[in-house]
């Protein structure tokens, strides 16, 4: 049974692509996650990997030919074969589900086309049940049902399913991740040679290019966190009760962004080089860091539509996608603005890079307190207060400093006067 | 139209008022001739187990199709019931079509398809044989409609036994062509019995078809069914006034199957007697005398015998020979496209 | 571009269709000269004239058979139940006569016909008066079998239906016949068999047909904001033909399916969605898959025990919400 390799859809504009490198040979074995090919599209260069195992079998399009996205590049023998032990276990992943969008030829006494496969257990010990979809997941990257079940026994949960395995995987990154290999020291300054990963060599080019082609500016913005703080607190231990979220500053900061990007549209736009494409909802990019080992922007699609506690909620579905791997390309395009959340380590202001093809993007540092001049009837004080420093990049290109200066301005104010007791309660998104 | 009994024969040597002619006779004859002994082979052919199924046999009832369908032109349109070999085989189709549709065979007039109960020849315009009783006489009423709508001068005919005349569809078929004014025309073939009862048992009155004319605003119209001469007549008449725009009309034609329901059923519920009373009304017999007394040659009529033979053994052989139904149209022709999914 | 609403999205695709093709005829009982008893086709009889719009007597029967035998000698008609449930009185046409013509005659003759329902619960006219059965036509092989939910579907819709050589079942809904919609000017002509998916998203896919479509989009909204589920909405719109990749291409993405289905339980149209689902794409399953359904009960007359009957919006935000959401422990 043989299953077809095919160039993929690098991203929202993208129509072809040139294999510069292939990795394997005709012959090879391939097992899941193994590099099988590089692509150079007109955005970035993109390392394609294996999403099935088997053995390569025939390669259609070779090193230095341009096809469209969506041809078959390669073929794959599928299957490793059968392992002679009983234990369910043991049997090795059957190639997944054909493709959705070629149905096989139905007959009349099969007009059902019955999924193939026979994957692991659907109940691990202590009643702990295991969904379809997280057996064929458990076998295809090669984990133990077991060992993810003790996992989802410490969170209290009995199932196993498409998000226990994420948080496993994440768990299970985090600790391979932060593991650099040493090479040979061999470069001129006498120190070890770290080899980039592949995201960060890829956000890397990216990076690069949008600070070279996008004129950026940087304004920053103090914001008096108190009102937020207080309503927070209010909630937060409930939040954690519930949803298992730690309900941090950033939905209170993407919520007022959403209603300061109602103000000011020209911010939520995107820029071709000559005009600005306002955008009628904001798709919120919140800027992930995956452990020291790249960064990555997932969206938030609709998110003016989203209360406080529906961005929390959304924020941190995100993050565990991204750290388990399973961003798709859908939740990594069409953004309009981006939040860079950088306070962890207490830095007072970062200028970030933009997101091209949109035109800002906001850094949000440490809010911590700070003196403050507080202006009373009866005079002056210094006071502590909890304070952060809000700082935008944009693209001069699309607007002037004075509008960016008016939508921080908006923001700060919306941060600092609504009444998010009210906010958190009422349900409204405006 | 004024209604028939069955004393009314012409006086022989007549010819001179002969409104049929020779050739029409004959022509008369040879369909009940070969419907009597086509259908006489399906029996053979179900004894020996090479019809399949069930057959609804209309032996006996042979000069009431001959006598509609001579009148028909080809562009008429015909509906019968199950019991529809008769019918088919008088619009012309050929007998190893029939036969090798009632032997399931690949030969058959629908392949196999539909078996002998839904005998179908739109090129001979049999729009069908219908299985379910009393729906075919509301279709019949469609196609009536299509030919008023289109301004065509088909018309429509509509074979139908005496238990039609006690469901609800035939009360709503009549009522509605009436209203509309339809081109079709409505025909009993009143044979006594419903299945396996007297059709006077469950019948409210005792003329089931022509006594019920009336409530429709019909005339009552009640003839002898085996005399194909008489059968054409009228045919002839009800067709010109449908053609006319003259609307529907019901016609009861009294006769008797000399078989039982269908194969199946030997016949036994029949008081004894009738059967034998029926036998002197053959209406190959009364045809047989009506030919002599128009002086139609005794040769003549041999020759019309003699190839209805030799066309039922041609047809035996070829469907003898005929392979079964094809396994490639078992999903074939649920929609137009010639196909049956149902999904992508 | 112009707001219609469902009724006169029905006329306008009727209209449309006989301007088009002189073969195009309507009957049905008071569809002519009243209009219509739900108002759907006031106007035509004007427009078309008698003999082209024609009311009929009480007669389910000789309605459809003569719908039948115009279709089958060379006519295009559309013939109306007021009522669906009226479809039992006439069911030897629906099941046995118009679906098996043409496999039995081998190909000989077709039913080139559409059959106009006026379906479904939510205005009050009791049992006998409500029910939705598109599952009763939906079993019968032969037949095709459209609900649209909205004025701009029922015109496509009709058009595919009545240019289709198939007997195509459509379904109007009574209780959205009040319901408006953006319609674009010009012909429409939609196509049989595609579902639409009218609110992408990623936690579950719901599925839902006519009235429940309105009704799915709206408990989608509440899932979003106040539950954190992002859902899809499909609009299944064509029984048969079925638009299984779209609907199979949805499930695996999300891993979830809900079904929202008018028809009472056992047997409805989601029953047949939800076993090739549970067959063609059990790997990509990451949870049970759940119909939501009027209860197998006849319908109440009264209005408040319909609207209990019928699945809401609420009780669909709580079933989702609840399956997705809860119990994982």
């Amino acid at each position: 049974m043989s299953a077809t390799i095919i160039m993929p859809q690098l991203g929202e504009t993208v129509a072809e692509g040139k294999i510069i490198a292939w990795f394997k040979s005709v012959g090879d074995k391939v097992a899941v996650g193994d590099r099988l090919f590089e692509v150079e599209t007109d955005k970035v260069t993109v390392e394609v990997e294996a999403t099935e195992g088997g053995t390569l079998s025939e390669i259609r399009i070779g090193k230095d030919v341009t096809t469209k996205v969506g041809t078959v590049v390669a073929v794959l023998d599928g299957g490793v074969g059968q392992a002679a032990a009983p234990a369910a276990a043991s049997v090795a992943p059957a190639p997944a589900a054909a493709a959705r969008s070629a149905p096989k030829a139905l007959s009349a006494f099969e007009e059902v086309a019955t999924a193939k496969g026979r994957f692991g257990k659907a109940n691990a010990g202590n009643d702990v049940r295991v969904s379809p979809l997280a057996r064929r997941l458990i076998a295809e990257n090669g984990l133990d049902t077991e060992t993810v079940a003790q996992a989802a026994i410490k969170e209290n949960v009995r199932r196993i399913d498409r998000r226990a395995i994420a948080l496993h995987m994440q768990q299970a990154r985090s600790s391979a991740l932060t593991v650099l290999e040493p090479v040979q020291a061999t470069s001129g300054t006498g120190g070890e040679v770290v080899t980039l990963n592949t995201i960060r060599r890829r956000t890397g080019e990216r990076l690069a290019e949008n600070w070279r082609t996008i004129p950026h500016v940087f304004q920053a913005i103090e914001a008096d966190f108190t009102a937020v703080e207080a309503a927070r607190c209010e909630i937060r231990a409930r939040f954690k009760a519930e949803q298992g979220i730690s309900l941090t500053y950033l939905p209170f900061i993407a919520r007022a962004t959403c209603l300061a990007l109602d103000a000011f549209p020209q911010v939520n736009a995107h820029f071709d080089g000559k005009a600005l494409s306002l955008s009628r909802d904001v798709h919120l990019g919140i800027a992930v860091d995956l452990n020291h080992s790249g960064l990555v922007v997932p969206v938030i699609r609709g998110a003016g539509d989203f209360t406080t506690l529906g961005l929390a909620k959304a924020i941190a579905r995100m993050v565990e996608k991204a750290r388990s791997g399973k961003l798709s390309a859908d939740d990594l395009s069409g953004g309009t603005y981006s939040i860079s959340n950088n306070g962890a380590f207490g830095t007072l202001f970062t200028a970030p890079i933009i997101n091209a093809p949109q035109v800002a993007i906001l850094s949000v540092d440490a809010i911590r307190k700070r003196p403050a001049v507080v202006e009373t009837a009866e005079g002056d004080f210094i006071a502590p207060r909890l304070m952060g420093m809000l700082g935008q990049s944009f693209d001069h290109r699309a607007f002037d400093g004075a509008y960016s200066a008016a939508f921080l301005s908006k923001l700060k104010s919306i941060i600092e006067t609504r009444n998010w007791a009210e906010d958190l309660t009422s349900g409204r998104t405006r | 139209m004024i209604a028939k009994t069955m004393q009314d024969t012409p006086t022989p040597g007549a010819s001179a008022n002969d409104d049929i002619g020779t050739a029409t006779r004959i022509e008369l004859y040879r369909l009940q001739v070969e419907i009597r002994d086509c259908e006489k082979r399906a029996y053979d052919l179900f004894l020996q187990n090479l019809v399949k199924g069930t057959s609804h046999l209309s032996l006996g009832q042979e000069a009431i199709a001959a006598g509609f369908a001579a009148a028909m032109g080809p562009k008429d349109k015909s509906f019968c019931t199950y019991r529809g070999h008769a019918h088919t085989l008088a619009r012309g189709v050929p007998m190893e079509k029939v036969l090798g549709e009632l032997m399931l065979r690949d030969n058959g007039l629908m392949r196999g398809k539909g078996g002998s109960m839904h005998l179908t020849s739109a090129e001979h315009g049999v729009m069908g044989s219908y299985a379910i009783v009393g729906a075919h006489l509301c279709i019949a009423c469609g196609s009536a409609w299509r030919a008023q709508y289109q301004g065509q001068d088909d018309v429509t005919v509509c074979f139908f036994g005496d238990g039609t005349t006690n469901i609800g569809a035939f009360h709503e078929a009549l009522n509605f062509a009436v209203i509309w004014k339809l081109p079709v025309v409505f025909v009993c073939e009143n044979n006594l019995y419903m299945e396996y009862t007297p059709i006077a048992d469950v019948t409210a009155v005792p003329h089931p078809a022509a006594d019920r004319a009336a409530a429709y605003g019909l005339p009552r119209i009640l003839i002898d069914g085996n005399d194909a001469d008489e059968v054409l007549r009228t045919a002839r008449a009800a067709y010109k006034l449908a053609r006319a725009g003259g609307g529907p009309s019901l016609i009861e034609c009294l006769t008797y199957r000399h078989s039982g329901h269908s194969r199946a059923d030997p016949g036994k519920y029949r008081p004894p007697g009738e059967l034998d009373k029926w036998l002197e009304r053959d209406p190959l017999k009364i045809y047989r005398g009506r030919m002599a007394e128009f002086g139609i040659s005794p040769e003549a009529i041999a020759s019309v015998e003699a190839t209805s033979k030799r066309k039922v053994e041609e047809a035996t052989t070829i469907c003898k020979s005929a392979p079964p139904a094809s396994e490639h149209l078992l999903t074939a022709d649920v929609y137009a496209d010639g196909g049956w999914a149902w999904r992508n | 571009m112009a707001e219609l609403s469902y009724r006169d999205a029905v006329i306008r695709g009727i209209s449309q269709e006989m301007r088009r093709d002189k073969d195009v005829v309507l009957i049905g009982e008071d569809i002519g000269k009243a209009g219509g008893v739900f108002k759907a086709t006031v106007g035509l009889y004007e427009e078309f004239g008698p003999l082209r719009v024609r009311d009929t007597p009480i007669s389910e029967q000789a309605i459809l058979g003569a719908a039948m035998g115009a279709a089958m000698t060379g006519m295009r008609p559309i013939a109306e139940l007021m009522f669906a449930e009226f479809a039992a009185v006439c069911f030897d046409f629906i099941a046995n006569e118009i679906p098996k013509q043409r496999y039995m005659t081998n190909g000989q003759l077709g039913c080139p016909l559409v059959i106009r329902f006026g379906n479904g619960a939510g205005v009050r006219f009791g049992a006998q008066h409500s029910q939705s059965i598109e599952n009763w036509t939906m079993m019968i092989p032969g037949l095709k079998v459209v609900a649209p939910s909205s004025p701009v579907d029922i015109i496509g819709l009709m058009a595919a239906a009545v240019r289709d050589p198939d007997p195509v079942m459509f379904f109007e809904h009574k209780a959205l016949y009040a319901t408006k919609g953006e319609v674009p000017d010009g012909e429409i002509v939609d196509v049989l068999g595609k579902a639409k998916i009218l609110r992408p998203g990623r936690d579950c896919t719901i599925v839902a047909l006519a009235l429940m479509v309105p009704r799915a989009l709206e408990a989608a909204g509440i899932l979003a904001r106040d539950h954190g589920i992002d859902a899809e909405v499909i609009d299944v719109r064509s029984l048969v033909p079925l638009d299984t990749q779209c609907i199979l291409g949805s499930v695996v993405k999300t891993g979830r399916m809900f079904t929202v289905e008018e028809n009472p339980r056992l047997c409805g149209w989601g029953a047949e969605i939800v076993s090739i689902v549970a067959d063609e794409v059990f790997w990509d399953l990451d949870g049970p898959l759940v119909r939501i359904t009027t209860p197998h009960i006849p319908l109440p007359a009264a209005d408040n025990l319909e609207d209990l009957a019928i699945p809401s919006v609420t009780r669909i935000v709580e079933r989702v919400s609840r399956v997705l959401n809860g119990s994982r422990t």
